[in-house]
C-alpha cells in the first residue's frame, strides 16, 4: 500500500522513424506511419499488471511520428538512488537484483524482452522496498528499434550476441542485469572514460574470455572485492555473465536459485509486518486502478502534450524552417537537417495528481467503492446529473468518477448484477469501461473457447476479408495498426470458422471493428460480443442465401416507417425509393459501416439494451431527421443524401428510436426470422403465420390480440379500435369504446377523414395507437392504407380479425 | 461550350428541348453501372469521376452507392446516373436489379489481379445475356499506376475487349488516368436521340423528379 501512495504518472517521448517520401507498398496503399505501428504494438503492453512492473497507461501520437508513452513512475531510479545512498548495502543489492528478476521473468513469460535495461530504468521506491523496471516496453512496441532511429539499450549492459545482432532473448537481459549488480557490489561504473567503439571492443573481447566477472574486476582493480565475494553469490553471477546465452540462466530458473529463495521469505514477512504497521492512509484515489485514475487525470484537463511542452520536450519551430530547400524533379527533396528539437531526449516528465485528488477528495467514500446492495444504494448524488446532456455527463469528471467506480463493481459482481448493469447502462455508459460493459450486456462469459477455434488455416474467404481489412476504420489509429489489422483477421476468420452454417458477408468487418476497438487488448472478449450480438440482433442474415431474411427484415422497416412516419413513408414510396436501396448496409452491418466509430459507440450503448427490433426503430430515426429534406426531394436528391449520409445528430437519433422503440407494442416488430426467446402464446402473431408477401402487400403492420388486449386494460386511452363491420354485427357484439365504421359505407377514393361519416374522427385518433378490426382481412388492408394516405400515424391491423376477440378470456367484448 | 447551368423546372425525361431559347442542348440521362470483383477501384474511379478525389482507403461498398455526374458533349448535356455496386460474389443476386435498364455499364478489373480479369469477363457475359441488348460495355484495367507490378497484359485485355465489342481502357483512379476519358468514350458512343432516355429501370420507374442545377460541364 506504502508503494501505491507515491506511484503517480509520467510521461516520455521519441521519434518514429519517418517513411522515405511518399512510398507506397507493393498493395498500392501508402505506407503505415511507424508511429501508428508502435501504437498497434504498445496496446499489448498496457495489459500487463505486476507488481515490479510500472504500468504502461497510453501511447499517443504527436505531429510528425512524435510518440509519446504514459508510464507508471515512483520513487528513484536506480541510478539517483545508488547516489544518494551510496554505497548500497549488499542485502539491499540482493533485494533489486531479485525484484529485477521477478519483473523480467513477468517479461519472459509473455514472450517480451527489455533489451534496455540500466539503472536509468529500474525504479525504487523512495523506502527502498519496492523495485520496478520501467520503459521495459520500447523494445517490443517499436519491433526491435525497427520503428525509431535509434538504438535500444545502453551498450555498456549489452550482452555480446546483441552487439552481434542477436536480439529477442531474455538471457541477454539476464546478462544486463547481471552487470548491473556487478556495478553495484563493485561500486565502479563500467567503462565509463572509454568511447562507444571501445565499449564495443571491450564486449566483444569478453568472447575470448572465460572469466567475463574476474575480467571486469581486475579491468576496474577491485579484484580484491572479487575475491572476497560471497562465493555463492559470484557463482550466480558468472553464470548469468557466461558468454553463452544457453549457459546462462533463465530468470525463472534465477528465481529458483537458493540465495532469492532466501530473500523472497524474508521479503514476504517484512512485508506482512509493515502492513500490519500501517498508519498513514492512503487517498482513497490512490487505491483505485492506475488506469482509472490517468482517465481521470485527463478528464480534469490533463493534457500530455502540454506537460512535454512545459519541460521543453516538445518544442515548436517555425514551419518554414521545416520547407525543402531543393526538389528534384524525381521527387526527392534536400531538406535542413532535422533540428536539435527533433532529436531523441530520455528525460522523464512526472504527471502531477495532485489537483485531482484534491478535486476528488470531497467525494464521501462510498462513491469510491459504493455499496450495490445497501437499501440506501440508489440514493445517490450524481441523479440530477443525469438530467444533462450525455457530452456534458461525459466530460464531468466527478460524474464520470461515480459511474466508472460503480461499473467497476458491477462488473466484478457479473453476472450476479446482470439487472442492476442493465438499469445502470439505460442511463449511460461510462466510456472509459464500454467494452466490459458492452459484453456483460450480451451476457458473454469468457470460457477460453477462442483460443481453441483455428484461426490460420487458408480458406476460400481469405482474399475477401484481406481486401476489406485495410479499408475498414481505418482513419481510426488502432484498427489501421499492423497490429489492429492481424487482431481483425484473426477475430474474421475465427468468426467463420465457428459458424459453418454461415459465410463471410462483406460487412463483418465493420460489425466486428467497434468490438475490437473496444476491447484490442482483449480479442477473446471482442470475439465472444461479437458471437452473442449477431445472433440477437442479426439472426440468419449471415446466410449464404440470405435474401429472405434481409426481403422481410426491410419490408418491417418500411411498415414500421408508415407506422411511425405515415406521410414520409408515403413519400418515399411514391418515388420508388425503396428501402433495398439504401437500408442493406445500415442494418447488415447495423449502422457501423455508415457512421464512424464514436458515433457506432452513443449507438450502440442504447442497442445493446433493446431487442432485435431496436435498429429498426434507429433507421426510422434517421429517416425522421432528414425528413423534411426527404420530404421535399425526388428519388435522385434521396438516393444522393445517403450515399453521402449527412451529420446526423446521434443524440436526437437514439433518443427518437428509443422514444418510438417504447411506445411500439411488440407484435408490431414481429418477424419470422427474428430470434425467439419466448415461446408463442395463444394470442401472438404465430411464427410462420405472416408470410413475405402479406409484408410486402400491407403497408401497415398486425398487431397481436395479446398487445391489443394489454393496451385495453392497461392504456385504453392509448388505444383507437376502428371496427370496419357492418352497424349489425358492431350491434351485435363489439369490444367497448371502440370506433365502427362500417367498411361497405366507406368511399376511400377521396383520401381525407372528413369524407368518412363519423364527425371528429380526426381527434379520435390522433395520439393513439389505430388498430383496423374486420372480419375480412382484406378490408382491413384498404382501411389501413386510407389511413396512412391520411397521414394517421400508428396505423396497424388486428391479425387475426375480429372473431380473435372471442377467445379472450375473460370476455371483453360488449353488445348494445 | 455549354455551361450554362440548366434551371430546373421542366420535368419528365429531360430530352425536352429549353422552351427558354439554348435551344440546340440536347440532354440526356443515362443511367450507368459498375460493376466488378471487389476491391478493384470501382468506388475510386467513381469518385474521381464524380468529385475529383482518390481516397487511400476508400470503403468497402455493401449493397450499393449511387452518384450522379453531369457532362458535355459538344451539344448535348449528358447526365450520367451511376449505380456503384458491392464487388463481393455473394452480393451478385442485388446486381440485377441496378444493371437491368442501365444504358451503360463499366466492367472494371484490377491489373495486378487475374482473377478479377476472369470475374470481368464473367460479367460481360452475364451482361450481354441478361441485360438490355444495347447497352454500352465498357472494361476498365484500373490500378494502371501500378503497372510495373502487372499481371494482366494489356494487349490481352484489349483483344478480348474487340472480340466481344466493349470500349477499353487502362485507368488509374489514383492518377486520374483516363477515368474521365471512359466516362466520356461511354457518353459519344450511346445513342442521344429520344429513345435513349427511355427509364426502364426497375430501380426508379418514374423519373418525375425535377432536374437540379447541373454546375459540372466539361467539354
Amino acid at each position: 500500500m506504502a508503494s501505491k501512495q507515491e506511484s503517480r504518472l509520467c510521461a516520455l517521448t521519441f521519434f518514429a522513424k519517418l517513411h522515405p517520401g511518399d512510398v507506397c507498398g507493393s498493395n498500392g496503399l501508402p505506407l503505415t506511419p511507424n508511429s501508428i505501428a508502435i501504437l498497434g504494438r504498445a496496446q499489448k503492453l498496457k495489459d500487463l499488471q505486476d507488481e515490479h512492473l510500472c504500468q504502461y497507461l497510453d501511447v499517443i501520437r504527436g505531429k510528425h511520428e512524435r510518440t509519446i508513452v504514459v508510464s507508471e513512475f515512483m520513487g528513484l531510479s536506480l541510478e539517483d538512488y545508488a547516489k544518494r545512498q551510496h554505497p548500497l548495502a549488499l542485502g539491499q543489492i540482493l533485494r533489486i537484483f531479485y525484484q529485477v528478476v521477478r519483473g523480467i521473468d513477468v517479461l519472459s513469460r509473455h514472450h517480451l524482452v527489455a533489451h534496455n535495461l540500466e539503472p536509468k530504468h529500474i525504479l525504487i521506491s523512495r523506502d527502498g522496498r519496492q523495485v520496478k523496471l520501467f520503459n521495459y516496453g520500447l523494445h517490443h512496441m517499436t519491433k526491435g528499434g525497427c520503428y525509431v532511429p535509434f538504438p535500444i539499450g545502453n551498450i555498456r549492459y549489452m550482452a555480446p550476441e546483441r552487439v552481434l545482432g542477436l536480439n529477442g532473448n531474455i538471457k541477454s537481459d539476464v546478462w544486463a542485469l547481471a552487470l548491473l549488480v556487478v556495478e553495484l557490489i563493485f561500486q565502479i561504473e563500467l567503462w565509463p572514460k572509454l568511447k562507444l567503439s571501445n565499449v564495443i571492443r571491450k564486449i566483444l573481447a569478453f568472447g575470448r574470455s572465460n572469466g567475463v566477472l574476474e575480467k571486469i574486476a581486475r579491468e576496474h582493480q577491485c579484484y580484491d572485492r572479487y575475491t572476497a565475494l560471497d562465493k555463492e553469490l559470484r557463482q550466480l553471477l558468472e553464470s548469468c555473465l557466461h558468454v553463452l546465452p544457453k549457459k546462462r540462466p533463465l530468470p525463472g530458473e534465477l528465481l529458483k536459485h537458493p540465495l532469492f529463495e532466501a530473500i523472497a521469505s524474508e521479503m514476504s514477512k517484512e512485508n506482512e509486518l509493515l502492513e500490519s504497521l500501517e498508519k498513514d492512509p492512503v487517498p482513497l484515489l490512490m487505491r483505485c486502478p492506475l488506469s482509472q485514475i490517468y482517465h481521470l487525470w485527463q478528464l480534469a484537463g490533463g493534457d500530455v502534450q502540454a506537460e512535454l511542452k512545459k519541460e521543453g520536450l516538445i518544442r515548436s519551430e517555425a514551419p518554414i524552417l521545416g520547407l525543402p530547400q531543393i526538389v528534384r524533379l524525381s521527387g526527392v527533396s534536400v531538406c535542413p537537417g532535422r533540428s536539435q528539437a527533433q532529436l531523441m531526449d530520455d528525460r522523464v516528465v512526472p504527471l502531477r495528481l495532485q489537483a485531482l485528488l484534491q478535486r476528488l477528495s470531497r467525494l464521501p467514500a462510498n462513491v469510491y467503492f459504493p455499496l450495490l446492495h445497501s437499501p440506501r444504494f440508489p440514493a445517490q448524488n450524481a441523479r440530477e446529473l443525469q438530467a444533462l446532456p450525455l457530452v456534458i455527463r461525459e466530460k464531468d469528471i466527478e460524474y464520470q468518477f461515480q459511474r466508472v467506480r460503480l461499473f467497476t463493481r458491477l462488473l466484478q459482481g457479473h453476472p450476479h448484477t446482470a439487472e442492476q448493469l442493465q438499469r445502470e447502462a439505460l442511463v449511460d455508459v461510462p466510456p472509459l469501461l464500454r467494452g466490459p460493459i458492452w459484453a456483460a450486456l450480451l451476457e458473454v462469459v469468457p470460457n477460453g473457447s477462442y483460443w481453441k477455434i483455428d484461426k490460420y488455416t487458408a480458406t476460400s474467404t481469405d482474399r475477401q476479408i484481406e481486401v476489406d481489412i485495410p479499408r475498414c476504420h481505418q482513419y481510426d489509429e488502432l484498427l489501421s495498426s499492423p497490429d489492429g489489422h492481424r487482431k481483425l483477421r484473426r477475430l474474421l476468420k475465427a468468426w467463420v470458422t465457428a459458424h459453418p452454417q454461415y459465410v463471410y458477408w462483406q460487412g463483418l468487418d465493420s460489425l466486428t471493428a467497434p468490438f475490437l476497438y473496444l476491447n484490442f487488448n482483449n480479442e477473446e472478449l471482442a470475439f465472444l460480443s461479437l458471437f452473442k450480438f449477431i445472433p440477437k440482433y442479426l439472426q440468419w442474415f449471415f446466410l449464404k442465401d440470405n435474401s429472405a431474411v434481409i426481403k422481410e427484415y426491410l419490408s418491417k422497416f418500411s411498415q414500421l416507417t408508415a407506422f411511425h412516419e405515415p406521410l414520409l413513408a408515403q413519400h418515399l414510396a411514391s418515388i420508388s425509393f425503396i428501402p433495398e436501396l439504401f437500408a442493406i448496409p445500415w442494418f447488415l452491418t447495423m449502422f457501423s459501416h455508415v457512421f464512424p466509430l464514436h458515433k457506432i459507440l452513443h449507438l450502440w450503448d442504447k442497442l445493446m439494451l433493446g431487442d432485435s427490433s431496436y435498429p429498426l426503430f434507429i433507421g426510422i430515426a434517421i429517416l425522421r431527421q432528414l425528413r423534411s429534406t426527404l420530404l421535399s426531394s425526388g428519388f435522385n436528391e434521396c438516393i444522393l443524401l445517403f450515399s453521402d449520409l449527412p451529420d446526423i445528430v446521434m443524440e436526437g437519433c437514439v433518443l427518437e428510436s428509443q422514444k418510438m422503440y417504447e411506445a411500439t407494442p411488440k407484435s408490431i416488430t414481429h418477424r419470422q426470422h427474428a430470434l425467439r426467446l419466448h415461446t408463442v402464446h395463444d394470442l401472438d402473431i404465430g411464427v410462420d403465420d405472416v408470410e413475405l408477401k402479406h409484408l410486402q402487400q400491407e403497408q401497415c403492420p398486425r398487431i397481436s390480440a395479446k398487445d391489443v388486449l394489454h393496451l385495453l386494460l392497461n392504456n385504453p386511452s392509448e388505444l383507437a379500435l376502428v371496427d370496419l363491420r357492418s352497424i349489425v354485427e358492431y350491434g351485435r357484439v363489439h369490444v367497448p369504446h371502440s370506433i365502427n365504421i362500417p367498411f361497405a359505407t366507406v368511399q376511400l377514393g377521396e383520401q381525407r377523414l372528413e369524407a368518412l361519416p363519423v364527425p371528429q374522427l380526426e381527434a379520435q385518433l390522433r395520439g393513439r395507437i389505430v388498430v383496423c378490426v374486420s372480419n375480412i382481412h382484406q378490408h382491413s388492408v384498404e382501411f389501413s392504407h386510407f389511413l396512412v394516405a391520411c397521414g394517421i400515424p400508428r396505423t396497424c391491423i388486428l391479425h387475426k380479425g375480429f372473431n380473435v376477440l372471442h377467445s379472450i378470456e375473460p370476455n371483453i367484448l360488449i353488445s348494445n | 461550350m455549354a455551361t450554362s447551368p440548366r434551371t430546373g423546372g421542366a420535368s419528365g425525361a429531360g430530352t425536352a428541348q429549353r422552351p427558354n431559347g439554348t435551344s440546340q442542348n440536347k440532354s440526356c440521362q443515362f443511367k450507368l453501372v459498375l460493376l466488378g470483383e471487389s476491391a478493384v477501384g470501382k468506388s475510386s474511379l467513381v469518385l474521381r469521376f464524380v468529385k475529383g478525389q482518390f481516397h487511400e482507403y476508400q470503403e468497402s461498398t455493401i449493397g450499393a452507392a449511387f452518384l450522379t455526374q453531369t457532362i458535355c458533349i459538344e451539344d448535348t448535356v449528358v447526365k450520367f446516373e451511376i449505380w456503384d455496386t458491392a464487388g463481393q460474389e455473394r452480393y451478385h443476386s442485388l446486381a440485377p436489379m441496378y444493371y437491368r435498364g442501365a444504358q451503360a455499364a463499366i466492367v472494371v478489373y484490377d491489373i495486378q489481379n487475374q482473377d478479377s480479369f476472369q470475374r470481368a469477363k464473367t460479367w460481360v457475359k452475364e451482361l450481354h445475356k441478361q441485360a438490355s441488348p444495347n447497352i454500352v460495355i465498357a472494361l476498365a484495367g484500373n490500378k494502371a499506376d501500378l503497372s510495373n507490378i502487372r499481371v494482366v497484359e494489356f494487349d490481352e485485355a484489349k483483344q478480348y475487349a474487340e472480340e466481344n465489342g466493349l470500349l477499353f481502357m487502362e485507368t488509374s483512379a489514383k492518377t486520374g488516368m483516363n477515368v474521365n476519358d471512359i466516362f466520356l468514350a461511354i457518353a459519344k458512343k450511346l445513342p442521344k436521340n429520344d429513345g435513349a432516355n427511355n427509364q426502364g429501370t426497375s430501380i426508379r420507374p418514374n423519373g418525375n423528379e425535377t432536374n437540379r442545377p447541373t454546375n459540372n460541364c466539361c467539354k
